[in-house]
């Protein structure tokens, strides 16, 4: 199955960046966004993490060029994508950004409270144990989601055998995670229903607010647009994890308002997927 | 069929005895005999040992131990095997700790039954609950089970209070979880001279010799596969970030906890059973290598937290232990 896209290939972005002319004392020029971006290799768990770092970084209005290479993934410092590169700096994953971020002067935090801020940390765990776990589980541990899209999307960019030997180590590596941290027995419904209440989880802490933290987005926010939204948009086997997330309207909103202020026609950039 | 009336290892005075159960309706734990006074013909009752009084054929009735919620509450009898105390706790396995903490604050009666080196009962996946015909196996899972028994530690929170109940228990179990791994299994000083010595007597031999090893791999093989990927190559570069990490979410829960008795006010929830069965054995148990023992210490309202419910809920155990 393909996504709903229709990249082939992700030209470069390139945002002009005279807006840190005017500033003082600022390392950043611009700031290289690397991700796996091809329309036929990214996978749904690291389009969630691109997606939450893009937002994240859309939101601190730091000018981005948005890279895209199939090796992205070894790449990384970490083996993660999406990484950025800032000078002769080179950062991956969400936390790590966001730290080298507040470190050159750019904070979507600093106005909470430490209690807000604790809150704030215990909801990005949530989102990364639950969700980001559910969605690795989805897309290595079930059978008929590996075979039909996942094995041949993360081989793709390479010649036979090349493409089965490395699908399958890293299935053999997830598989091996998901044993250690208590995973490796649970059941498609199981991990369903986790999904189901983290969502809701998630749906009684924002409630009618517009971004978790009343009317500033934080890191949090940019975190939870980045996987709900690649889980609504990305198309499976079956559209259960999807329909878990859509019981939950405001959650829905939520996405929306984050699309259209952050990745709207304004030019500020753009998502490859659309609601659909 | 005479024993009956001392299976679960109750050994309670011969007069006056008030052990009589409903079967099947109350709420009392598990194990115990379950005969009315009209099964028993009358000359045998003197064999049991006990006499109904009025009050016990209404279903009254109490045993030493019980929240005596009374009646109304359809369960059947709950066993919980789990690793037993040490150093004042009534268990030394965090896991075990948090169930057991859950059920004192709703009120379940459960049997806890200890491992002991008899071959008796399984070790493995430790803490297992088991009711009549479910076997239950993780805290997670165990605590989900009970409520839905009706045993509900939560039932005053808010739904925003319940979804921060479960945003905190990811965070224990993302940054708190690996320190105390680490501390109990990984780290050698503490594992050689406190953690093996401790668990192997509790199991028979010669399983002894191999079980503990397993669950330190275990325990190490998380922590790499969770928290060991590049750039930290080393073990040493992973004990470090894990124990930063547990600082800071130490650090965190002080600050929500603030002065208040409990996370959520006055009474004891989920969370609060989930902190306390992270935190209790890190301030508790005596190791030779103490850094995060030390920085518990300097918490002073997560230790007054963990004294206050060892004394308020775990009372008899400490007596007893």
């Amino acid at each position: 199955m393909t996504l709903m896209c229709n990249f082939l290939r992700l030209k470069l972005i390139f945002i002009k960046n005279d807006y840190f002319s005017s500033l003082e004392g600022t390392f950043l020029k611009w700031i290289s966004f690397h991700f796996l971006f091809t329309g036929e290799q990214i996978l749904l768990s690291d389009n969630a993490s691109s997606l939450a770092v893009q937002a994240f970084l859309q939101m601190c209005e730091l000018p981005i060029k948005v890279v895209c290479r199939a090796n992205a993934e070894y790449m990384s410092p970490s083996g993660k994508v999406p990484f950025i590169h800032v000078g002769n700096q080179v950062v991956s994953e969400l936390g790590p950004i966001v730290q080298f971020v507040k470190a050159k002067g750019h904070s979507l935090s600093d106005g909470l409270d430490e209690v807000q801020k604790a809150e704030m940390k215990a909801y990005m765990e949530l989102v990364n144990n639950m969700l980001l776990t559910a969605e690795l589980y989805l897309q290595w541990c079930d059978e008929a989601t590996v075979g039909e899209i996942t094995h041949s999307r993360y081989g793709f960019p390479y010649p036979w055998p090349l493409n089965h030997i490395l699908a399958y180590q890293k299935q053999w590596e997830v598989k091996r995670k998901m044993k250690a941290i208590g995973w490796g027995n649970k059941t498609l419904d199981q991990v369903l229903e986790d999904v189901d209440q983290c969502c809701q989880a998630l749906s009684q802490r924002l409630g009618t607010q517009p971004y978790f933290f009343n009317k500033q987005p934080t890191e949090l926010d940019a975190l939870v647009f980045g996987h709900l939204f690649t889980i609504l948009t990305t198309q499976l086997t079956s559209d259960e994890l999807s329909d878990k997330v859509k019981n939950y309207s405001n959650l829905l909103a939520f996405c929306r308002r984050i699309e259209q202020n952050y990745f709207g026609e304004n030019g500020k950039g753009h998502i490859p997927l659309r609601l659909a | 069929m005479a024993d009956k009336s001392f299976v679960g290892g109750i050994r309670e005075p011969r007069q006056g005895l008030v052990r009589v159960i409903r079967r099947g309706r109350s709420g009392w734990g598990g194990g115990r005999v379950a005969l009315e006074r009209s099964e028993v013909s009358p000359k045998l009752a003197p064999h049991f040992g006990f006499r109904l009084s009025e009050a016990e054929r209404r279903g009254g009735g109490h045993f030493r131990g019980t929240r005596g919620r009374g009646g109304g509450k359809m369960a059947a009898p709950l066993e919980l095997r789990c690793w037993g105390g040490g150093w004042g706790l009534p268990s030394v396995h965090s896991e075990s700790l948090v169930v057991l903490a859950y059920a004192k604050f709703s009120g379940a009666p459960l049997k806890v039954s200890v491992i002991d080196n008899t071959w008796r009962g399984s070790r493995g996946d430790v803490p297992i609950l088991t009711s009549e015909d479910n076997i239950v196996s993780q805290p997670a899972k165990i605590l989900n089970f009970l409520r839905k028994q009706k045993y509900n530690a939560d039932y005053q929170l808010s739904a925003k209070q319940g979804a921060d109940t479960l945003a905190y228990i990811a965070l224990l179990e993302e940054k708190l979880l690996p320190a105390v791994l680490h501390t109990f299994w990984i780290e050698n000083d503490n594992y050689f001279t406190v953690t093996k010595p401790w668990f192997a007597s509790r199991i028979p031999f010669p399983l002894s010799l191999i079980l503990p090893g397993r669950m330190s791999k275990r325990a190490l093989n998380r922590i790499l596969l969770t928290k060991g990927e590049p750039p930290h190559y080393h073990l040493k570069e992973v004990e470090a970030q894990i124990y930063r990490d547990a600082k800071e979410c130490l650090n965190l829960l002080s600050n929500r906890l603030g002065t208040s008795q409990f996370f959520f006010g006055n009474t004891p929830t989920t969370l609060d059973a989930y902190v306390f069965g992270f935190v209790a054995p890190l301030y508790k148990v005596h190791f030779p290598k103490v850094q995060l023992q030390e920085h518990v210490k300097q918490l002073s309202n997560l230790c007054r937290f963990c004294d206050d419910i060892l004394s308020c809920y775990f009372r008899i155990s400490l007596a007893d232990g």
